[in-house]
C-alpha cells in the first residue's frame, strides 16, 4: 500500500484512537445515527492502516469489537443484530476464500454447505426429527447448540468430500458451472424432501429452533449472538492465517497458480483440492448452525445461488486470497444490503411522503441487490480484478531463517553436497 | 392413460428442446471462438423475450396488430427482437468482455456474472416504471391444436416454435459454413493468432458471433414468450443453464453438437416431467425435473466432458 | 540394472503419433540427453516419465520397479523431478515459497497440526525454510529470497526452478532445455551448473536441448529422436558423425553432398 499512495505509511496513531474515541460517544450519544454506528466501523478499517506494532493494534481492535461496541451500541437490538449479521458473512466470506481465494477453485453453490450446517441444526432443535426417528426425544435443548457447532462443522465438512470427489475432476470455468447445478441441486432436494419421507418439511420450513443456551441462559437476542460470532470469526481467521502460511496453504496456491507444476512437486491434486473444499465447506457448517439458531426459522429461499453469488462478491471484491481484503469485502456488501439500501429507501419514503418526490414502489432501493452486484461485479472484474486490498505474501525474516538453529544442518538434496564434497 | 399424453409430452420436449438448441447456440459459438461461458447469455434471451412481447403489447394498444396476419406480426416481431439483441450483445462484449481477453480465465467470467445480473433488474425496473408490473403476460398470436383423435392433440404454437427454431438454425448453418464471414469465423475458433495472420479482423469477427450468438438467443425469447405466454425477468437463468448443458451435452464448441443436445435434453426433461411421478408412485415428481437438467450437466462434464460430439482436448505441458 | 528404463513407449493423439516403440536406458550418476528436431516427440517423452501422458504401450522402470500408471505427484515422490521448457513456476509467490513448495511431500503436517500451531509443526516448517534457503544460496540467487516469482528475470527464474526440483530431493532431474533463450555467456554457467548438479549431488540428469554445444560439451550419452521414433543412441561423438541424425537434422541432401 505504501507505494501506492507515496509517502503515505500509515495513519497516525494518535489519529485512530481519536477518531474511535469520538464515534463512540457520537454513537453513546445519538443511538439512532447512522452515521455514528458506521463511523465506529471504519474505526475497524482505520486501525488496519494505522501506524503502529501488529500486538497493539490488534489489542485496540478487540477493545473496540469486545468493549466499545456492545457497551455503546449493545442496547440498540438493530445496531447488534446489522453487526451480527456482518460477522457472519464475514465468516462465510473467509470460509470461501480458502476455496476460491487460496486453491483457486471458483465455487458458485457455496451456500449448500451453509444450508447442510443449517439444516443439520435445526432439524433436531425443533421437532422435526421425530417425523423419522421414534422416542419423541426432540426437540433438543438449547444447550446442545454447542456441540450442534462441531456436527454442523463435521457435517458441512462430509458434504464438501462427497461433492468434492466427483466435482473437482472439472476445472475453471467449468468447475463453476458444475458448483453452480449442485448449489441448486441440494436447495430443490430440501425443497422437496418433505416426501417420501419428512426430513426436512419441505418449503414449510423448520420453526421454531432452539436458541442457544448456557448456564440455563437463553441466549436469544442479537447481543448475545453478536459475541458468539465474534469467537466462531476469530476462530476462522487465526485459521486462515495458519493456513495460509502452512505446507497446505503453500500448496493450495501452487495448485491455484500452476497445476502441472504443483504435481511435479509432490502435490496431488486432490487431496489439496479436498482439503480445501473440506475446510471452507466446514467453516460455512457452523456458521450455518448459528444462523439457524439466530433466525430460529429456516426454510429454503435462505440458501438460493444468489447467497453463493453474494458471497462471491464478497471474495472478489474485497481480493480474492488476502484475509483483510475478504474481511473487508464482507463488511462493506453486507452493510450496503442489511442497512444502507435500507436507509436510503426509508429516506426517499420520507420524501414522498413529504411530497417532494414521486416514486413509483418497484423502485424502491432496497430492491437493488442485483444491479448493485452486478455493477460492483463488472467494475471489479474491469478496473480491480485483484480486489480492494490484494493479496500479498509474506516475506520470510532471512536473518531469522540464518540464524536458525538448523542452519547448519544438512538437509534434503544437500546432505549429499557434504559426503561428495570432503572439506 | 400414460401413453395417451405421450404425444403432446413430445411436442412439449421437442418445443422445449429447439428452444434450448437455438439459445445453446449462443453459448458454443462463444465458447469455440473465446473459450469463455457467457454467462449473461440467459439474459440476452430474457430480454429478447421482453422486447418482442412489448413489440406485441404496444402494437396491440395503437390497434396495429388487429387484422394483421399473425405470421406477418410474428416476423417483425422476431426482426425488431434480434436486432435489438444482437446489439445488446455487442455492446455487452464491448464494455464488459473485450477488455478482460487477456486477464485469467476466471475474471471475463466474473464479469459476465455481473451482466446477467444487471440485466434482469435493468428489465425489471424498466417494466416496473412502464407498466407498474414486471410479469408480463404476452398476446398469443396463434391458439388452438391439432386434434390426433381420442383426447389427444397438439398445439399449433408449438409446431410453429419447432418450426421457426429448425429455420433458424438452418440459416445458421449456412452461414457458418458457406460464406466468407462463416468461414472466417470457424478459422478464428480453431486458431486465433494463424487466423490474424490470413489478415482475418479478429476482432470483428468476434463481435460478429456475439451479434448472431445473441440474436439468436433473442430470437428464441419471443418464441419462448408465444409459447408460454408469461414472462419475468428471471426466466434467463435456468433456461440459460440448460441451453448451457445442451451446449455441453452435445459437445462444447459444436454447431450441430449444440442442436443435438438441446433437442436431447428438453425431450428427457419433458420424459421425466410426465412420467417421473407416476412411476415412483408420487415419491419423486416432477419438482425434480431441474435436478434432472443439472445431473446431466454434471454427468457429462464428469465422464464425458468432450460431450456427444465434441473431440477431447489435452492440456499442454 | 540402468536406473530408469523406458521400454518400447508408445503414445498416439488421435491419428497422431507422438512417441513410437521409444526405448531409452539411463544409467544412474549420468548426463544422458534426448536430442531431435522440433515435433520429434521429446517433450511427450518427458510427460511420460512424469507421469503427465500415460502410455499407450510398454514400460516404464524406476529402479526395476514399474512407474506407469502413476500420478505426476506419485512419480515425484519416487525421486523424479522435472523442469519445464516454457518455465513454470508459482508466480504470486516468494522465490523462498517456490522452493518451499518443492519439500512438501516431505513435510507431514496435517490439518489440525496446523491448526492448532503444533511445536513439530513450527520445527518443521522452520527446517523447511532453512532447507529452501540453502537451496536458493546453493544456486546463487539467495539474494531475491523475497522476490515474487513471476516477477524474476529470465535467468534467475530458470534457476530458481531449478532450485525448486532440487527441493524435492530427486535421484533423476528431467531439464526440459534449460539453456533456452540464454545468452552465449549464460549458456556456459548453465553447463558449468549443470555438471555441479551431477558432481556434487549425484544427480542423474537427462536434459532436453537445441543447443548443440551445450550438448555436445556435457551430456555422455545422447538419444536421438525424430518423428516420434528414436533414431539413433550414442556418446556424442558417435552421435556427430551418424549419418541419419544428421539427415534428421538437415535433410537428406545433406548427408548426400557431405
Amino acid at each position: 500500500m505504501a507505494k501506492r499512495f507515496g509517502k503515505f505509511n500509515g495513519v497516525p496513531l494518535l489519529f485512530t484512537l481519536v477518531w474511535i474515541v469520538l464515534f463512540a460517544l457520537a454513537l453513546y450519544f445519538f443511538d439512532q445515527s447512522v452515521i455514528a454506528f458506521m463511523g465506529m466501523l471504519v474505526s475497524l478499517i482505520l486501525l488496519y492502516y494505522t501506524r503502529g506494532s501488529k500486538k497493539l493494534k490488534i489489542l485496540l481492535g478487540v477493545l473496540v469489537l469486545l468493549v466499545i461496541i456492545p457497551l455503546v451500541a449493545g442496547g440498540n437490538r438493530y445496531y447488534m443484530e446489522v453487526a451480527t449479521q456482518v460477522g457472519i458473512y464475514v465468516a462465510m466470506a473467509l470460509g470461501l476464500n480458502i476455496v476460491v481465494g487460496f486453491a483457486g477453485l471458483l465455487d458458485m453453490g457455496y451456500v449448500a454447505f451453509f444450508a447442510a450446517g443449517a439444516y443439520a441444526y435445526a432439524i433436531f432443535a425443533t421437532a422435526q426429527a421425530n417425523e423419522f426417528i421414534p422416542g419423541g426425544l426432540f426437540p433438543l435443548s438449547g444447550e446442545w447448540f454447542w456441540p450442534f457447532l462441531i456436527v454442523g462443522l463435521v457435517v458441512a465438512a462430509i458434504f464438501g468430500i462427497l461433492l468434492g470427489l466427483p466435482v473437482l475432476r472439472v476445472k475453471g470455468d467449468y468447475l463453476a458451472m458444475v458448483t453452480l447445478g449442485f448449489g441448486e441441486i441440494i436447495r430443490i432436494i430440501f425443497n422437496n424432501l418433505d416426501k417420501p419421507i419428512n426430513i426436512t418439511n419441505g418449503p414449510q420450513g423448520l420453526t421454531p429452533i432452539a436458541s442457544p443456551e448456557l448456564f440455563g441462559v437463553r441466549l436469544d437476542t442479537p447481543f448475545y449472538f453478536y459475541f458468539i460470532v465474534l469467537v466462531v470469526i476469530a476462530f476462522i481467521i487465526l485459521a486462515n492465517i495458519r493456513f495460509e502460511h502452512s505446507r497446505l496453504g503453500r500448496a493450495w496456491i501452487a495448485v491455484r497458480e500452476d497445476e502441472l507444476a504443483a504435481q511435479s512437486m509432490g502435490i496431488s491434486l486432490l487431496h489439496t483440492k479436498l482439503a480445501a473444499f473440506a475446510t471452507g465447506a466446514s467453516f460455512a457448517g457452523i456458521v450455518g448452525v448459528i444462523f439457524a439458531a439466530k433466525q430460529s426459522f429456516i426454510d429454503p429461499t435462505s440458501f438460493t445461488m444468489m447467497e453463493s453469488i453474494g458471497i462471491l462478491i464478497m471474495v472478489i471484491l474485497g481480493g480474492s486470497g488476502s484475509i483483510p481484503g475478504v474481511i473487508l469485502g464482507a463488511s462493506v456488501v453486507t452493510i450496503l444490503q442489511v442497512q444502507l439500501l435500507k436507509e436510503f429507501s426509508n429516506f426517499l419514503h420520507t420524501l414522498q411522503q413529504s411530497g417532494l418526490l414521486n416514486l413509483p414502489n418497484q423502485l424502491d432501493p432496497s430492491k437493488f441487490q442485483r444491479l448493485i452486484f452486478g455493477l460492483l461485479l463488472i467494475l471489479v472484474a474491469l478496473y480491480r480484478p485483484n480486489g480492494l486490498i490484494p493479496a500479498k505474501r509474506k516475506k520470510n525474516d532471512l536473518e531469522a531463517i540464518k540464524q536458525s538453529k538448523h542452519a547448519s544442518e544438512s538437509l534434503g538434496i544437500l546432505s549429499k553436497l557434504s559426503r561428495n564434497k570432503p572439506s | 392413460m400414460l401413453l395417451s399424453i405421450l404425444p403432446q409430452v413430445l411436442v412439449d420436449g421437442l418445443t422445449l428442446g429447439f428452444m434450448y438448441a437455438v439459445v445453446a447456440l449462443g453459448y458454443t459459438m462463444v465458447y469455440g471462438i473465446l473459450e469463455f461461458i457467457n454467462f449473461a447469455h440467459g439474459e440476452i434471451f430474457m430480454v429478447g423475450a421482453f422486447v418482442g412481447t412489448e413489440v406485441l403489447l404496444i402494437s396491440d394498444s395503437l390497434g396495429v396488430l388487429q387484422g394483421m396476419n399473425p405470421f406477418v406480426a410474428l416476423f417483425l416481431t422476431l426482426i425488431i427482437a434480434m436486432i435489438f439483441t444482437g446489439a445488446l450483445g455487442v455492446l455487452i462484449e464491448r464494455v464488459a468482455y473485450r477488455p478482460l481477453r487477456s486477464a485469467p480465465r476466471l475474471v471475463p467470467l466474473i464479469s459476465a456474472i455481473g451482466v446477467s445480473f444487471l440485466l434482469q433488474d435493468l428489465v425489471r425496473f424498466t417494466e416496473a416504471l412502464a407498466r407498474n408490473e414486471f410479469y408480463l403476460n404476452s398476446p398469443t398470436l396463434f391458439s388452438g391444436a391439432i386434434p390426433l383423435g381420442g383426447n389427444v392433440s397438439i398445439s399449433i404454437k408449438g409446431i410453429i416454435v419447432i418450426v421457426l427454431a429448425i429455420i433458424l438454425m438452418f440459416a445458421l448453418n449456412m452461414f457458418v459454413n458457406k460464406t466468407k464471414w462463416g468461414i472466417a469465423m470457424r478459422a478464428v475458433a480453431q486458431d486465433q493468432s494463424t487466423a490474424s495472420l490470413m489478415s482475418i479482423n479478429v476482432d470483428k469477427v468476434i463481435m460478429l458471433t456475439f451479434l448472431i450468438g445473441s440474436s439468436l438467443g433473442g430470437a428464441t425469447g419471443v418464441l419462448f414468450a408465444q409459447n408460454y405466454g408469461t414472462i419475468d425477468p428471471y426466466i434467463g437463468f435456468i433456461l440459460g443453464m440448460k441451453a448451457f448443458t445442451a451446449a455441453v451435452l452435445g459437445g462444447i464448441g459444436n454447431i450441430r453438437g449444440a442442436m443435438i443436445g438441446g433437442v436431447l435434453l428438453g425431450l428427457l426433461e419433458a420424459l421425466a416431467g410426465a412420467y417421473m411421478g407416476p412411476l415412483t408412485d408420487g415419491a419423486f415428481g416432477a419438482e425434480y425435473k431441474d435436478v434432472f437438467a443439472f445431473a446431466i450437466l454434471i454427468l457429462v462434464l464428469l465422464f464425458k466432458p468432450e460431450g456427444l460430439f465434441g473431440e477431447a482436448v489435452k492440456e499442454k505441458v | 540394472m540402468a536406473l530408469l528404463e523406458a521400454n518400447g513407449l508408445t503414445k498416439k493423439f488421435g491419428g497422431l503419433v507422438a512417441n513410437e516403440n521409444v526405448t531409452i536406458k539411463i544409467e544412474k550418476g549420468t548426463i544422458a540427453a534426448v536430442i531431435g528436431p522440433n515435433g520429434a516427440g521429446k517433450t511427450t517423452f518427458f510427460n511420460m516419465i512424469t507421469g503427465f501422458y500415460e502410455p499407450d504401450e510398454g514400460e516404464i522402470l524406476l529402479n526395476g520397479k514399474s512407474i506407469k500408471g502413476l500420478r505426476p505427484d506419485q512419480i515425484a515422490e519416487r525421486g523424479i523431478t522435472r523442469t519445464f521448457q516454457n518455465i513454470r513456476l508459482f508466480k504470486e509467490m516468494t522465490a523462498l515459497e517456490n522452493v518451499m513448495v518443492g519439500v512438501h511431500s516431505r513435510l507431514k503436517a496435517g490439518l489440525l497440526g496446523i491448526l492448532f500451531n503444533l511445536k513439530r509443526v513450527q520445527e518443521e516448517e522452520e527446517k523447511a525454510r532453512v532447507e529452501a534457503y540453502k537451496l536458493l544460496e546453493y544456486v546463487g540467487i539467495e539474494q531475491i529470497a523475497n522476490e515474487a516469482a513471476g516477477s524474476l528475470p529470465y535467468g534467475l527464474q530458470r534457476r530458481l526452478e531449478i532450485a525448486r526440483a532440487l527441493a524435492t530431493n530427486p535421484e533423476i532431474i528431467l531439464l526440459d532445455e534449460p539453456a533456452a533463450g540464454m545468452n552465449p555467456r549464460e549458456t556456459v554457467e548453465m553447463t558449468e551448473f549443470i555438471k555441479r548438479l551431477k558432481s556434487e549431488l549425484n544427480l542423474t540428469i537427462i536434459l532436453i536441448e537445441h543447443d548443440m554445444k551445450l550438448v555436445m560439451g556435457l551430456s555422455e550419452y545422447i538419444h536421438v529422436l525424430d518423428y516420434g521414433r528414436k533414431i539413433a543412441e550414442g556418446t556424442p561423438d558417435e552421435i556427430r558423425t551418424n549419418k541419419q541424425v544428421i539427415e534428421a537434422y538437415l535433410g537428406k541432401s545433406a548427408s548426400e553432398v557431405s
